[in-house]
């Protein structure tokens, strides 16, 4: 078999390596750089919608953590509100309570004012009573019998003694 | 291949598409090794020629010549094909695997190369790089097989630079025929010959240079083995018996030297033709010349709607 010389120019073969390059060039572009740029692109999507889905849950927890903070300060304020207004209502009842205790002791005084003075009249009447029935019983006894000077004395102290006994029953 | 079913890797109809596309990637290479065995005759010594030629078809001008880099250029391309379906096999968005991270890697590094030396406007151009890259490349390595560097044939280089001059010459029209012309008379009247034995002299520099560089390792390899082993035997030719005959300084120096003339020389001509066709296309658009013309042809509609209104 033959050799070509080193230095052989034909213009077929120079054709043919050029529509080999060509045709190798189409190759590398359908069958590498095709499917690796599809890959690729496909890739980026894959993240783009990663990202995209981080950004939503993000911006979910966000909208729910700022629900949660306006709940929580309504809550506070609803609170707040109760507290005071249960504070109001409690010194109101208590100086009600207050108000009432005090007119009770007052009604109590009175009544025990009143209770003593009846009392007192009561022993005020016993007490002229009583003079009336010695007054009686005295002049019993004075018109009974001749009075000297120590029967005289003797009475008195007798009488003195009778009220002095009637004083310490009462008592 | 959909979003949502991941291939099944371990899957029985998986594994034997990968074979298949490994076979095709190792098979084309195989048959042109049995195919140079079979037609390479017997010879004796150092042989320095061109491709071997297989078949030789009658045509207008020349007669069509099949010969060993046009089919060893084909082999190459059937293992590129192979080795493209292999690694975007099975892609996905999410579980990456060794192999989509090299597809992925190629490509994203030929984009950026492009984008880095073309500019916006050549974006879509990975691609044609990558594949005189890949081509180049491997047609250089294939030397690394026993088969003849399709590289180191004129013409296939001759080939790739013709085109690159035509994508050149496209380019450079953009801006209108005849400002090209006066473009080049420009600084003064006495250069258009020079400018023009310029313009014709890229696409052939090109071509020579990969061609020249792959060819002289290639020789160089040939000739290197030879060469030492006739050293061999004229300093170590005193041993007795068998050693005399065993050619010591062909260990090892030969590969050595291989790994420079074939493997980084053949990377370092596929990346300078890549370049050199990156820099070349690109410089070639007369941005302001095609400004004024695309702005002209604007008005000139305009005015004719109004007219036609």
């Amino acid at each position: 078999m033959q050799n070509l010389n080193v230095i052989s120019v034909n213009i077929w073969d120079i054709l043919i390596s050029l529509v080999n390059l060509l045709l190798l060039t189409l190759v590398v572009k359908k069958f590498l750089f095709k499917p690796v740029t599809k890959m690729l692109a496909q890739r980026r999507a894959a993240i783009d919608a990663d990202y995209e889905q981080a950004r939503v849950a993000w911006e979910e927890a966000e909208e729910s953590r700022q629900n949660y903070a306006a709940a929580m300060a309504a809550v506070k304020q609803t609170t707040d509100q109760m507290i005071a207004e249960a504070t109001r209502t409690a010194e109101h009842r208590s100086s009600e309570i207050v108000e009432e205790a005090r007119e009770k002791a007052t009604d109590i005084r009175r009544q025990a004012e009143a209770d003593a003075l009846l009392e007192r009249k009561k022993a005020e009447d016993d007490m002229r009573r009583e003079i009336a029935d010695v007054s009686t019983q005295l002049t019993g006894v004075l018109l009974k019998r001749e009075i000297n000077e120590d029967d005289h004395r003797k009475l008195i102290d007798s009488f003195l003694q009778e009220i002095g006994t009637d004083d310490d029953n009462d008592k | 291949m959909t979003e949502a079913a991941a291939p099944d890797v371990k899957s029985t109809r998986f594994r034997m598409t990968d074979y298949g596309y490994i076979a095709m990637m190792v098979l084309p290479l195989l048959a042109c090794m049995a195919l140079k065995v079979l037609f390479t005759p017997e010879t004796e010594g150092v042989h320095i020629a061109g491709a071997m030629i297989y078949l030789e078809i009658p045509a207008p001008v020349m007669p069509l010549i099949i010969s060993e880099s046009q089919v060893n250029s084909w082999a190459v391309i059937i293992s590129i094909l192979g080795l493209c379906l292999y690694l975007t096999h099975g892609l996905t968005a999410k579980a990456v695997c060794k192999r989509q991270l090299a597809a992925e890697w190629i490509v994203e590094k030929c984009r950026k190369l492009v984008h880095d030396n073309m500019g916006d406007y050549f974006s879509a151009w990975g691609p044609f790089i990558a594949a005189i890259m890949g081509l180049s490349a491997f047609s250089s390595l294939s030397c690394l097989i026993g088969l003849y560097a399709p590289t180191g044939d004129v013409n296939v280089t001759a080939g790739w630079a013709i085109l690159v001059f035509f994508l050149i010459m496209h380019y450079k029209f953009r801006g209108g025929l005849w400002n090209y012309f006066i473009g080049l008379f420009k600084p003064i009247p006495i250069f258009g010959p020079i400018n023009l034995i310029g313009e014709i002299a890229t696409p052939v520099s090109m071509a020579f240079r990969h061609y020249g560089n792959v060819l002289s390792g290639a020789v160089i390899s040939a000739l290197i083995g030879p060469a030492l082993g006739g050293l061999s035997k004229l300093v170590l030719g005193w041993l007795p018996g068998v050693l005399g005959d065993i050619p010591f300084l062909r260990i090892g120096l030969p590969a050595v030297l291989s790994i420079y003339f074939d493997v980084f020389s053949g990377l370092m001509q596929a990346f300078i033709f890549a370049m050199l066709t990156m820099l070349n296309v690109s410089g070639a658009v007369p941005w302001d010349d095609w400004n004024a013309k695309k702005e002209k042809r604007r008005q000139r509609k305009m005015k004719t709607e109004k007219t036609a209104a």
